[in-house]
């Protein structure tokens, strides 16, 4: 059964659609990956999710039914924009909100000990929030999301903010919850984090739900999609190439959906203008598959206007 | 429940710990004290126990005639003429003369002369008490009272339980003073928990709240959490009072024979639970469907006059405490907790009033506690957008 189902939800603030018709569904045990560009409708999804919104339409099942109180205490959920009482010290404000989701005091006290020794808040415990870096202000977030050892883990930008060495410690703790048979929801810009870490993912765009299903899967799909080029000239503004990139001393193309290497290559070759050194298939990125899919839907929704 | 209890504990030890909280507490108190201070200060230093001198052209004070009771009384020295009296004044052997012209009584125009120094009270209660002692001696000192101040009415309730008395200054004063109290503290405490509201809203810490609780829990525990805040610095207020008062009664007169009035305390706790829910619900409504602090402190303080319209009255509650206008405001629930605390010391107000205005209050406080959660949850569903008068109507008729 899965632990969140998200089925055909649809939702507008006045004349802005920002949800159609998204589903999708989370199981326990995995990290799922909320994908979309800003604005895309992810945050409002959560929303609805955690019953702060209401759809317009659909429903959403979250342990095989509508969200009750029992069930919020088997939720953790860490909004985008960080919400802790900026003028209270970070102990107690931590052990009230794990209160609320059930814990007593002690029990709270208890579990946040270990959390603030291990993301090196410990020492600052007695300080207000809003003393804290911004960093700082993530992690201690982060503790108030996970100190009731929530079932359902809701995390939205989980890694704004934080240093490369706190990003591999919070990617550690991702990592040990799914272990742990936790559902992970994860709302991220930040590709490279998704592939790490993420089992299945849903891209949202324009608020409809363009990608959906495992991350090995989608790329599989999407193979053939991105080439690697080094050579003389300017690889940029290539016809069929949504985006040029130069990386270590190469060009790294994402092609259209409609464009295959063979093309492009031939294309490249009958260019004065151009050499070619090297020219290899790459397997795409998910940030190549996002700009694909979010580009090819940005000219989709141009065309439909026009 | 749990929950409700938990936000309503966080909420007071969150609020206790501010400084805004003790300044006040501490302040109104320290203030207070200070008040009374200055009054035992100014009748000490204010004390002067030297003579005071009489010109009596009217020939009405005969030698020998004084008051039987010489308390807090001067000495009275006769001169036969002004100018003995202002020599005397001059040399500083008397702090003042008075001078009664010849055609008094029927001109009671004294005259008073002193050189700095205000005379203090006791010498005008000494010519007073003189005069008396000579134009009335033969009455018993009672009714001497009588004749020159009047009668005092006592007006009491027909089942004989409550009685109001004229000549009672403190039982008319401490209801202004409590309503006063109560009603600004009330008003402070649901003023701060709008901005709670608006603030956790606009800092999105209500996102994470209201994914562990109902809105009612939260709103609830809020406004219960900062109702025992009012009560625990009301308390102090009122133990403060009562050991001024005390003190007080020592050196100043009027404090004396001053009763803990315990059925204006009942009626003040009676009102207050739902004078404070009802300001709650208002406040919290107010926060949940703004999106800035600013914009719902605006409309809370137009809101205020609401509460605060019988403090215009004033005139009007002396002159005529059973007027229709104050009966109006006795029965609306915004004015009725001060309307009734400040109607208290000046007349019996008829048991059907109390019930009615009681029952009107306590109905509007529970339905504007449940309109506040409604509205908050409208207003958390408008992120970034002010609620209008139709999703507010919206959010209350929503099933």
């Amino acid at each position: 059964m899965p632990t969140v189902s998200v089925n055909s939800i649809s939702k507008s603030f006045g004349a802005v659609q920002a949800l159609r018709d998204v589903s999708f569904d989370v199981y326990p045990g995995e990290v799922f990956g909320l994908l979309g560009p800003n604005g895309a409708g992810k945050t409002t999804a959560i929303r609805i999710m955690m019953d702060i919104f209401k759809a317009d339409s659909g429903q959403v099942s979250l342990f095989g039914g509508a969200l009750d109180p029992a069930k919020k205490r088997r939720i953790g959920y860490m909004p985008e924009e960080r919400g802790l009482y900026k003028d209270l010290k970070l102990e107690p404000t931590i052990i009230f909100l794990a209160t609320l989701k059930g814990l007593s005091e002690a029990e709270a006290r208890q579990q946040l000990e270990p959390w603030l020794k291990r993301l090196d808040l410990y020492d600052h415990r007695q300080k207000k929030i809003q003393e804290l870096s911004k960093g700082m202000q993530q992690k201690a977030q982060l503790i108030a999301t996970l100190i009731h050892e929530p079932d359902l883990i809701v995390v939205d930008e989980p890694f704004s903010g934080l240093d490369p060495v706190n990003t591999r410690l919070v990617k550690e703790i991702m990592e040990e919850q799914r272990q742990a048979g936790k559902t992970i929801i994860m709302s991220t810009h930040q590709m490279y984090q998704v592939e790490a870490l993420c089992n299945r993912i849903a891209l949202i765009n324009n608020g409809r739900t363009v990608l959906y299903g495992e991350v090995r899967q989608i790329k599989r799909e999407f193979a053939g999609n991105a080439v690697v080029v080094s050579g003389d000239g300017s690889f940029e503004n290539i016809p069929g190439v949504l985006e040029s990139r130069a990386e270590n001393g190469a060009w790294h193309m994402t092609l259209a959906a409609n464009t295959n290497p063979q093309d492009i290559f031939r294309l490249l070759a009958g260019r004065d203008d151009l050499r070619i050194g090297r020219f290899e298939v790459a397997e795409p990125s998910l940030d190549d598959i996002f700009v694909t899919v979010v580009k090819e839907g940005r000219g989709q929704l141009e065309a439909d206007h026009a | 429940m749990l929950n409700f209890r938990l936000i309503a504990r966080h909420e007071f030890r969150k609020m206790i710990g501010t400084r805004t909280f003790l300044a006040t507490t501490i302040g109104v108190p320290l203030l207070i004290v200070v008040m009374m201070g200055i009054g035992v200060l100014a009748v000490f230093l204010g004390r002067d126990d030297r003579p005071i001198g009489i010109v009596d052209q009217a020939g009405i004070l005969a030698p020998g005639v004084a008051p039987a009771n010489q308390d807090d009384l001067l000495t009275l020295i006769p001169y036969a003429n002004e100018t003995a009296a202002y020599e005397a004044l001059a040399e500083q052997h008397i702090q003042a003369y008075y001078l009664l012209p010849a055609d008094y009584p029927y001109n009671p125009q004294i005259e008073q002369y002193y050189w700095e120094d205000t005379p203090g009270g006791n010498a005008r209660q000494t010519i007073g008490a003189y005069i008396r002692a000579n134009l009335i001696g033969s009455v018993p000192d009672e009714a001497q009272l009588r004749l020159s101040e009047g009668a005092e009415v006592t007006t009491r309730s027909a089942d004989g339980r409550r009685e109001v008395r004229s000549d009672d200054f403190m039982s008319v004063l401490l209801p202004f003073v409590a309503a006063f109290l109560f009603v600004f503290a009330v008003i402070g405490s649901a003023g701060y928990l709008l901005q709670v509201v608006a603030d956790e809203k606009e800092n999105r810490t209500m996102e994470i709240m209201i994914t562990s609780v109902t809105p009612l829990e939260l709103i609830g525990g809020k406004a219960l959490g900062l109702m025992a805040v009012t009560l625990s610095q009301i308390t102090l207020w009122v133990i403060t009072i009562v050991v001024s008062l005390a003190v007080g009664a020592r050196y100043i007169e009027a404090l004396q024979g001053v009763t803990v009035p315990w059925s204006l305390l009942l009626v003040v706790v009676l009102y207050f639970l739902p004078a404070f829910a009802l300001v709650a619900g208002l406040m919290t409504a107010i926060g949940g469907a703004v999106t800035q602090v600013q914009q719902g402190q605006q409309i809370a303080g137009i809101l205020n006059l609401l509460f605060l319209l019988p403090l215009f009255l004033i005139i009007l509650f002396l002159n005529d405490p059973n007027s229709p206008l104050l009966i109006g405001l006795t029965l609306f629930p915004t004015t009725s907790f001060m309307t009734v605390t400040m109607r208290w010391g000046l007349t019996i107000i008829p048991a059907w009033q109390l019930v009615l205005s009681w029952s009107i209050l306590a109905g509007t406080a529970a339905f504007s506690i449940w309109a506040a959660s409604r509205i908050f949850r409208a207003g958390m569903l408008h992120y970034g957008q002010p609620l209008n008068l139709q999703a507010t109507l919206s959010a209350l008729r929503a099933k």
